[in-house]
């Protein structure tokens, strides 16, 4: 089920009703694991399986990670609980890859090897609920939380479904504590939740699908080559939808369980206003960053061993996160990618004698990012905006690899952005450039505007007409635009 | 604004919104609009999950967008008593959509085949576009999908305004026809009074798009602009020789189940008419497709009841017309043809 969808409409207004009917809290939380499912059978009913496989998995072998005391055991346990999960993730989302690869390979060598291509359907959600599963268990190792008592709980915390299919990537003490006390929203929380609903809505339905998937997607799998001004606009345009996308789906998360009551953490600060591109990555998919950072960045030994291994490290963070998002080798350079810009990054800092920035979310998952931030980091100079636009200018290289099939279509695409190409075509609509070159510049511009503060405050601190206005707004484009419930990007990561 | 203030934001909100959508869809009907359906992967799946109906019980179509304009499917269901599963779809070869039938094992039933030469006869992609995206739908649609589709069907029947083709935000923009660049291709728009969808898929022109002129000359246009664009000439030898064998199989693969299929060659009229017979020779095409499948078809210039419409926009049939054409057309499959239906005398053909 996707949060853009009249079913969903449905399945929420049913749940908000049973959620505030004067049941038991168990009874209420055995609603919320029912819905769950529901919501995630709606896809494809027997990936529940895997689902249920995980949780049961997880739960046992987090408790006795924590409670055995045999070092060897323990790591046995965690070596299990490992490839349990990565296994799956293998399997269903690298199986296909993997073996495409392993093929060529063998080819090259002369053997003739042509194996039938598997037909292998990818799990709604898999690498969003195998990492929230892996933390607990990797935490449990590591003794940082106490395990979760109950099962129904742990069932709760894995598969809650505004964060089960596309995140925010949820650690247990964020989410765990919250279930075992009663909670109902209180009607500040609800109208909140409603008003970040509203916006996730307007930010996937009428900006990423209505006015940007059309011009992205002509662009990136357009055979010929293009015109400078096409391709720049095709490649802002996916800039601005994956944004939209992206980001839509972590606000409706956030809303819809803010609805019910409970906080998820924050998934994006205004990326595009980044001043950098560490900072970039304590703004975009924080969650993941997060995890990335303290599941394997640290554990790979962080900055601890030296300038080198740093920069090794940091690269094989960049690298396995840019594969994270898919089976391709698109993805693998479009980390790489990442990567080399952190070094470039670090480089200036080391020369310039300016202290990293510490990272956006504490171990219990409190978001720290703006507290925690520089002050010259934070002040809205013409310095920084200038460097934020050399930010931006550079992740939209990047996205070319993101979002392109291939390398042909993406060094394609690079050639029409830089250069002059003889015989180009010209394919975007005018219509198309005005819309892709509003949202840009609005989108940059609110980004720049509200970098350091959130939504709900700056509403907060409005007049409550004009906030009715403006939420109006959001709502009837929203009916007007009458997209159809397309599925979310990251739902195939 | 302290936080107590935002509920009053939202009860606003709800005020204006309700009033936005509530004199949109007064202004919309008023302007004469009435329901027409999003014709799109859902609606058309919804259909394709039908076919496994009785022979007896209904007959699918599948096509272009002649067999959806010139079938009356509310007065076919009403004589015959049995249902018209109306799969065709616009600007496109049928072909996915009967080897998709044929190679699905459970469908046995009844198939009219529209034929649109240019359309029937090409391999261009784009004549394939919009049947693989429905299959593709078709195939991978969810439980969550299934719901949605039936809501929207609740909503779509009530609302007017809720008319992607011609009422929603992208398509009013569409409507300030900004002029392009050079080179830039971008399909022309058709009138709002041309192809509204019914939920059983039928379409139709508006009693105002036969009285205007203006909106039929509008899509006389569209079609000029298309046959601009078409470069490729009329498929001949190897490749037509492909389609035919491709269309063979699916057809023995239907017929070997104990399906029957039957070919149809609509009406047009004008130029269109005189451009079709110049490209594709009636003896070259049509008749030799029905030779190599071995099925019966129906040429509607073979029968003069059905031979003299003149289609307001050269292509297809108005509301009228296509009720006359259907009233004959059942008369013909169950006369001359031999098909059998529930509220129909039985033949002995």
């Amino acid at each position: 089920m996707v949060f853009n969808s009249y079913t969903f409409i449905v399945f929420f207004i049913v749940m908000l009703v049973l959620h505030n009917l004067p049941f038991s809290w168990k009874t209420k939380k055995v609603n919320l694991l029912l819905a769950s499912y529901v919501f995630y059978a709606a896809w494809n009913p027997p990936f529940i399986l895997l689902l249920w496989l995980s949780t049961v998995v997880d739960f046992f072998v987090g408790r006795a990670l924590y409670t055995q005391e045999n070092k060897h055991k323990r790591k046995l346990l965690l070596v299990l609980s490992l490839i349990g999960n990565l296994g799956m993730l293998c399997f269903f989302k690298y199986g296909t890859f993997l073996l495409e690869n392993f093929t060529h390979l063998i080819n090259l060598f002369g053997v003739d090897f042509h194996p039938a291509k598997p037909n292998i359907i990818l799990p709604a959600g898999i690498s969003f609920y195998t990492f929230t599963t892996l933390c607990y268990t990797i935490d449990m190792y590591k003794r940082k939380s106490e395990p979760v008592k109950s099962m129904l709980d742990f069932s709760l915390f894995v598969t809650f479904f505004p964060h089960l299919v596309a995140g925010p990537i949820v650690r247990p003490p964020q989410l765990v504590p919250q279930f075992e006390t009663p909670r109902k929203a209180s009607q500040q929380q609800l109208v909140n939740g409603l008003l970040l609903l509203s916006l996730g809505l307007f930010m996937k339905v009428v900006l990423a699908d209505s006015m940007l998937a059309g011009s992205a997607d002509a662009v990136f799998t357009a055979r010929s080559p293009l015109h400078t001004l096409d391709a720049w606009m095709g490649v802002l345009a996916f800039s601005a939808q994956i944004f939209f996308d992206f980001a839509g789906y972590s606000t409706c998360a956030i809303g819809v369980a803010s609805c019910l009551g409970f906080v998820l953490p924050e998934n994006f600060l205004y990326p595009y206003a980044a001043i950098g591109f560490s900072d970039f990555w304590r703004r975009w998919h924080i969650t993941l960053s997060a995890w990335l950072r303290d599941y394997l960045y640290i554990p790979l030994g962080g900055n601890r061993n030296g300038t080198v291994r740093t920069y090794v490290n940091i690269m094989i963070t960049m690298l396995l996160g840019g594969l994270w998002h898919g089976a391709n080798w698109t993805f693998v350079v479009w980390g790489a990618l990442h990567g080399f810009y952190l070094w470039i990054e670090k480089i200036i800092q080391n020369f310039s004698k300016k202290s990293t920035v510490p990272i956006a979310v504490n171990t219990s998952g409190q978001m720290e990012v703006l507290t925690n931030l520089p002050k010259d980091g934070q002040s809205k100079t013409l310095k920084n905006f200038f460097l934020a636009m050399i930010t931006f200018f550079f992740i939209n290289v990047t996205w070319v690899f993101f979002r392109a099939p291939d390398f042909h279509s993406a060094w394609q695409l690079l050639c029409s952005m830089f250069s002059h190409v003889p015989k180009a075509e010209a394919l975007l609509t005018t219509l198309a450039i005005i819309k892709i070159s509003v949202i840009v510049f609005f989108l940059v511009l609110f980004h720049w505007l509200m970098r350091n503060t959130r939504v709900i405050a700056v509403a907060n601190k409005m007049p409550w007409w004009l906030v009715g206005i403006i939420w109006a707004f959001l709502l009837i484009l929203l009916f007007w635009s009458q997209e159809s419930s397309s599925a979310f990007i990251y739902f195939q990561f | 604004m302290n936080n107590s203030s935002l509920p009053k934001a939202g009860i606003l909100a709800i005020i204006l919104v309700a009033t936005a959508l509530i004199s949109w869809e007064c202004y919309v009907r008023n302007k004469g609009f009435d329901s027409s359906y999003d014709d799109e992967g859902a609606l058309w799946s919804d259909k394709r999950a039908m076919v496994y109906e009785p022979a007896d019980k209904a007959t699918v179509f599948i096509g272009s967008s002649r067999i959806k304009f010139d079938l009356d499917i509310d007065y076919w269901e009403r004589e015959t008593g049995s249902h018209a599963i109306q799969l065709a779809c616009v600007g496109s070869t049928p072909i996915p959509v009967l080897q998709n039938l044929a190679n699905d094992e459970k469908f046995k039933g009844k198939l009219v085949v529209d034929v649109t030469e240019i359309l029937f006869f090409s391999d261009e992609p784009p004549s394939r576009q919009t049947p693989d995206k429905n299959l593709k739908f078709y195939k991978e649609r969810t439980p969550a999908q299934k719901a949605s589709f039936q809501i929207n069907h609740l909503l779509e029947s009530n609302f007017v305004f809720l008319d992607k083709e011609r009422l929603s935000l992208n398509a009013k923009l569409a409507e300030l026809q900004i002029p392009n660049r050079p080179g830039v291709f971008e399909f022309p728009l058709f009138p709002d009074g041309f192809g509204r969808v019914k939920f059983n898929r039928q379409e139709y022109m508006t009693e105002n798009f036969i009285r205007d002129t203006n909106q039929q000359n509008q899509v006389k246009g569209v079609w000029a602009f298309l046959q601009k664009m078409s470069k490729e000439p009329p498929a001949s030898g190897a490749k037509l020789d492909t389609i035919f064998n491709a269309v063979k199989l699916a057809v023995d693969k239907i017929k070997a189940r104990g399906g029957d299929v039957l070919f149809v060659r609509t009406p047009s009229s004008g130029p269109f008419l005189m451009g079709e017979n110049m490209g594709y020779p009636r003896a070259a095409y049509f008749d030799k497709l029905l030779a190599i499948t071995n099925c019966k078809g129906i040429h509607f210039n073979d029968y003069p009841v059905i031979n003299h419409f003149v289609c307001p926009e050269f292509s297809h049939l108005s509301q009228p017309d296509a009720t006359i054409f259907t009233k004959e057309f059942i008369r013909i499959l169950h006369d001359e043809k031999g098909w059998a239906f529930p509220k129909l005398p039985s033949t002995n053909k």
